[in-house]
């Protein structure tokens, strides 16, 4: 009986068990489906990264030509030892290692932490850049004891104007936090895979976008050792675009050569397309140190010079414009009505203000007598001036100032341009807390108030007068490639219209600030004829008390500031000049400008 | 001259259903070999022999009388805990555990053996205590369960041991053990599984764990499931095609031909080929089943049901595995995974069967 009683129970349970077994591989068959239908997308990208990489392949930047093809900023091969960062290795030992075939010095070792601390976009950082040839054939020979070490063909970039470029031409530095930063703002940081370096200044800034390219990569297939076993797919690079710039390099030599070791700017551009030729900043650095990370040596030297290298004066050097402004104060008067020729003052050799016992004193202290505009402006009347500025009131001459360009950026193709300071009374209770004085409109037509310029505005302003077509008008650049102009920005603005003779009468008098009688009569005959107007800039406020130029320190001494154009009747060029602590505008600076003139009108032809 | 009729009769004892279904799987598994073996036709070939030995035994043990088995079981079971000893005292170690023996001839793992011989020997003995069938005899049958158990788990290789001891278990409970025992081991298991927890090695814990979440420890222990998975999932409906799995081909899967053949398959062939060699497995499951339930005697049917389960629990552990239900435990999958201990012993458990189905009764030879 028990027998079957136990087969029954074994019977009973043998459908369970075969049920339960069943059960278990339907649950089975759900879990495969649930990984092989449901998740199939998500382990198929899974499996896609187990064993394909995308290796990105950096374009060249674009090389930077002078208007002439010359070349200012070109990539060189070089060759460097790197190392993965992201293995554990210990540096200092490799660099032991090297020593006898590579010297490896601190300041590689130095230079290695800094790039591994801003180091986002390489899978290998450099302990030794630009290997020279004997050092390259060393390490090949010996190439397999050093495992983790990895000979790398860069592109790197070159200035070879070296100071010359510093200002214009600018500098690329290796990609920095806040690069990225800027970089995913603009949704470009896709186009940075692989490459270190980006435009920190000048053109290499400014046109990072044209000059940068879009990398290409190359996909891999890897095994589980990370081998390369194939490639599947390649795109190549597209290398950045050349871009060629309106500098003259050899202009530009001329003018740092005349610049010597004083410190200041130039400005030359043509008139009739604002085509900058020259952009010196002085004094200057080399842009070649910034490349692979400037070190903290070289940097300390540059960024505690009281002279101030790194600052691009062009566009970012601010200076009160002193008789430099008288031109355009001129051009207000006459524009409404004010002394216009042959009206005449007697200039003493000061001024009083109508109802005030407050004198402003002439540069000349026994003044230039009977004056009319064109004297004014040859002569450089504070008299005249002080007398129109008052009678014309701070806002129409600010009216004036803003018109031709002061108080606003030029446009000008470089980042961080300064506006300058074109002040009026709502300003000054801003900044100042202080009313607005009568005495301030007064200063202010001599250029000696709260105005600011920048070499820039200077240059720019001054073609105005040089060549008054405003139709053709198109603000300075640097960018001189036709298609590639949409990136440029042009300020296409007018003038207001100038009454008829308004201009004549001011490059009559102009033209007489070359003649005998006039401030820079010292540039006098020659084949062509400088159209210009000097001014000096005080520095130091002598509180009544006695200039006397010898007697004041080195940098206490009033910027010398001179703007012409030349030919007079045919104007090819402009140029706009600053020597800083230079003294008097005519003497200072005029010769330098008589240099770059000389230059493009003479030896061009 | 050998006649037709002398094939018919020695082909006889064999079951046609159980034959057509190896035959599918074993072709699909040497598929599947070429492929996990990177192309090498080394442990293709090797497998082959594997095959074509385990078919000979197959062969000669579905004609032997089951009088026969029943009578050499107690001396195999004797023979399996020498040889699980000598393994403890002699054997040879790979990946961290001591399973192999070398007896000159081949090496073998003697916990495989214990797949056939445990079945066997607890069948033997609840056929020999029939009539008293009583607690005690449920506790005997557990020491003779415990014994290799044990050895094995010090070996340490805890999913054999586990297999073991549920295809034993099965046993006692298809023996007539009372529902209120199982009940009760239920609940001590569960209450135990802490101290079990505490005494396993620190790898076993990981690999636990891993299965909860895999990707927490991606390169270590869940590195093997994670690249399994990946090699499923990346599979697909019907696969990425024969010799295009990357996950193998490029060796991302580990043990691609022995534990991981399977997912090397599904990767190549999909869900669909999943569905096709399951559903043999199945057919193969089903037709034992109904051989199971013609049986008179105990020992036929306990031996057969621990042989089955040996069989069934090694599918379903390995396909859990690469699925990510159940821990690494270094379960191969029956007729599919390279390995000679493996094959043969599957296959001798097939034949055992199909010997004890044939002559349906102890007495009736």
């Amino acid at each position: 009986m028990q027998k079957n009683q136990l087969k029954f129970i074994f019977e009973k349970r043998l459908n369970a068990l075969s049920l339960f077994i069943l059960l278990m591989i339907f649950i089975v068959i759900i879990k495969f489906f649930y990984i092989q239908i449901i998740q199939h997308n998500y382990f198929e990208k899974k499996s896609n990264n187990n064993s394909v990489k995308v290796v990105p392949i950096p374009p060249a930047r674009g090389i930077i030509f002078d208007r002439n093809k010359r070349i200012l900023a070109e990539n060189k091969i070089t060759h460097n030892l790197e190392i993965d960062p992201s293995k554990k290795i210990d540096i200092e030992k490799i660099a032991n290692e090297l020593n006898p075939f590579v010297p490896i010095t601190k300041n590689n070792l130095a230079q290695y932490q800094r790039i591994i601390k801003n180091n986002y976009f390489s899978s290998t950082v450099p302990i030794k850049t630009d290997l020279t040839e004997q050092e390259l054939a060393r390490f090949l020979t010996n190439k397999y004891l050093f495992n983790n070490i990895f000979l790398k063909t860069r592109l790197k970039r070159h200035y070879q104007h070296k100071e010359l470029t510093s200002h214009v031409v600018g500098y690329i530095n290796r990609i920095n936090q806040r690069d990225i930063k800027l970089l995913t703002k603009n949704k470009r940081l896709s186009l940075y895979r692989g490459s270190d370096h980006i435009g920190k200044r000048g053109i290499e800034q400014r046109y990072e976008n044209l000059i940068h390219g879009i990398p290409g990569f190359e996909k891999i297939e890897v095994d589980a050792k990370g081998n390369i076993i194939r490639t599947l797919e390649k795109k190549e690079p597209i290398h950045g675009q050349d871009i060629q710039l309106s500098i003259d390099i050899e202009l530009q030599k001329k003018a740092v050569d005349a610049f010597g070791s004083r410190k200041g700017a130039l400005v030359a551009l043509s008139p009739h397309n604002g085509e900058i030729l020259a952009y010196v900043s002085q004094p200057y650095f080399n842009p070649n140190l910034f490349v692979n990370g400037i070190d903290h040596k070289n940097w300390n030297i540059l960024n505690n010079n009281k002279a101030r290298p790194l600052l691009d004066r062009v566009t970012k050097g601010l200076y009160p414009p002193g008789s430099t402004i008288k031109p355009f104060i001129a051009i207000a008067g006459l524009e409404n009505n004010l002394r216009v020729p042959p009206f005449q003052i007697n200039d003493p050799g000061f001024f009083t203000m109508p109802n005030q016992s407050k004198t402003f004193r002439n540069w000349k202290r026994d003044g230039h007598g009977q004056v009319d505009m064109v004297k004014a402006i040859a002569v450089s009347s504070d008299t005249f001036f002080y007398g129109l500025g008052l009678e014309l009131g701070l806002d129409k001459m600010n009216q004036t100032l803003k018109a031709y360009g002061f108080g606003h950026k030029t446009g000008v193709d470089i980042l961080g341009e300064k506006k300058g300071l074109v002040a009026n009374k709502e300003w000054k209770i801003k900044n100042k807390k202080e009313r607005w004085y009568a005495g301030e409109t007064v200063i202010t037509a001599i250029g000696q108030g709260f105005t600011l310029v920048t070499p820039i505005q200077l240059a720019n302003a001054t073609a105005k007068i040089a060549l008054p077509n405003n139709q053709n008008y198109i603000s300075p650049h640097l960018l001189l490639n036709s298609n590639q102009l949409k990136q440029r920005n042009d300020k296409l603005y007018t003038p207001p219209p100038n009454k008829k003779n308004t201009m004549s009468y001011i490059k009559e008098g102009m033209e007489a600030v070359t003649d005998s009688g006039g401030t820079a009569a010292f540039l006098k005959g020659g084949s062509y004829k400088i159209a210009a107007k000097t001014g000096t800039a005080q520095v130091f406020g002598l509180a009544g008390g006695e200039y006397v130029e010898e007697d004041l320190p080195e940098h206490l001494k009033d910027h010398a500031l001179f703007i012409a154009y030349a030919p007079a009747k045919k104007p090819e060029l402009v140029v706009a000049v600053i020597v800083e602590n230079g003294g008097s505008g005519g003497s200072a600076a005029g010769p330098i400008a008589k240099k770059v003139f000389d230059h493009y009108l003479l030896s061009n032809q | 001259m050998i006649k037709i009729e002398d094939f018919k009769e020695f082909f006889k004892s064999l079951d046609q259903t159980i034959i057509g279904c190896l035959i599918i799987i074993l072709s699909t598994g040497l598929v599947a070999l070429y492929s996990a073996d990177n192309n090498q036709l080394n442990e293709f070939n090797t497998q082959i022999i594997h095959i074509i030995l385990g078919f000979f035994v197959l062969f000669i043990v579905s004609k032997t009388p089951p009088k026969i088995i029943f009578f050499y079981t107690p001396f195999m079971y004797i023979l399996g805990i020498f040889f699980l000893l000598l393994v403890k005292f002699m054997g040879y170690e790979v990946n961290g555990s001591q399973r192999w023996i070398d007896i000159g001839l081949m090496k073998f793992q003697p916990s495989e053996i214990f797949k056939l011989v445990l079945p066997l020997m607890l069948a033997w003995f609840y056929q020999n205590k029939e009539r008293t069938i009583a607690p005690k005899i449920h506790f005997i049958s557990l020491i003779f369960l415990s014994i290799p158990f044990i050895l094995i788990l010090d070996q340490p290789d805890l999913g054999t041991a586990l297999m073991l001891s549920f295809s034993g278990l099965v046993i006692i409970f298809m023996a007539g053990l009372s529902s209120k025992f199982i009940l009760w081991g239920f609940i001590i298991t569960i209450l135990s599984s802490p101290l079990i927890w505490k005494n396993l090695e620190h790898y076993q814990q990981n690999r636990i764990l891993s299965l909860i979440d895999p990707f927490k420890d991606a390169l270590g222990a869940g590195y093997q499931t994670i690249q399994s998975l990946i090699a499923l999932g990346s599979g697909g409906l019907i696969g990425k095609g024969w010799l295009n799995s990357s996950q193998t081909q490029l060796n991302f899967l580990p043990e691609a031909t022995t534990d991981f053949i399977f997912a090397v398959y599904s990767e190549e062939f999909g869900f669909i080929g999943v569905i096709a060699i399951l559903s043999i497995y199945i057919a193969l499951l089903l037709r034992i089943f109904f051989m199971i339930s013609k049986m008179q005697d105990t020992f036929s049917r306990l031996a057969s049901v621990g042989l089955l389960i040996s069989l069934f629990s090694g599918v379903l552990v390995n396909l859990g595995m690469i699925s990510g239900l159940l821990p690494i435990v270094g379960a191969p999958l029956p007729f599919f995974s390279y390995g000679g201990t493996s094959m043969v012993v599957s296959l001798v458990s097939l034949g055992i069967i199909m010997s004890l189905y044939n002559h349906k009764s102890l007495i009736a030879n």
